[in-house]
């Protein structure tokens, strides 16, 4: 189900001030985050964001596409490594 | 045979059904349709005039996107997903469910037809 447009997109306050401060500064530096469930807001275009996936931190290059989905969703959680059946390679 | 929104020829069934076989109309919509054209639900669709045809048309080109330009349209999404390399897209490229399926067992829309692998038995076996 959605989310209420009443309430507008969630968006992770202490990642957004961090993108304004480096906004106001001119600086574009990998922000390491753990905010996973953050929207990417419009003004996030450009940045690059380290994101959490549990384990490392996976770098996210925001363009314009991205807007409106979550952080988390390009940085996936989970390995398949295949099927322990799967000799057919060798 | 009545020709609507270009290739579709819908047979003699009634308008309403006739006009589900083009791709983005379904039986809401086309009720919908028709009552916007001021043409009853049980009229059959070889019964047609030529004018209720036209106003059927202008309909479908004003209001709504149908077949090829809805494909492309759907087709431009999931390839959108895709290059933005999202957990969809993801899912998209691997042909498993998108939309949190469980997949151990099913899910054999998204994964076509059974592949049996060769040798493989129980999980207790492999392990012993």
């Amino acid at each position: 189900m959605g989310r209420s447009l009443k309430k507008g997109p969630f968006v992770d306050e202490k990642l957004f001030g961090k993108v304004m401060k480096q906004n106001d500064q001119g600086i574009r530096e990998p922000i390491k985050t753990w905010a996973r469930r953050c929207t990417i807001v419009p003004e996030f275009v450009g940045f690059t964001f380290m994101v959490h996936n549990g384990k490392m931190f996976h770098k996210v290059y925001v363009s314009e596409d991205m807007v409106g989905h979550k952080l988390g969703e390009f940085s996936p959680t989970r390995t398949f490594r295949g099927h322990s059946g799967g000799r057919r390679g060798k | 045979m009545p020709r609507i929104a270009g290739i579709d020829v819908p047979n003699d069934k009634q308008v309403w059904v006739a006009l589900t076989y083009i791709h983005g109309i379904g039986p809401c919509l086309s009720r919908q349709i028709l009552k916007e054209a001021q043409i009853g639900d049980a009229v059959r669709a070889r019964e047609l005039t030529d004018d209720e045809l036209s106003r059927i048309n202008s309909i479908l080109d004003r209001n709504y996107v149908i077949e090829g330009q809805l494909r492309r349209q759907t087709n431009q999404n999931i390839s959108r997903l895709k290059e933005i390399i999202c957990y969809r897209g993801l899912r998209h490229r691997r042909g498993l469910p998108v939309r949190g399926q469980c997949t151990q067992s099913n899910a054999r829309t998204r994964k076509g037809p059974r592949k049996t692998v060769a040798g493989k038995k129980g999980v207790k076996e492999m392990r012993g």
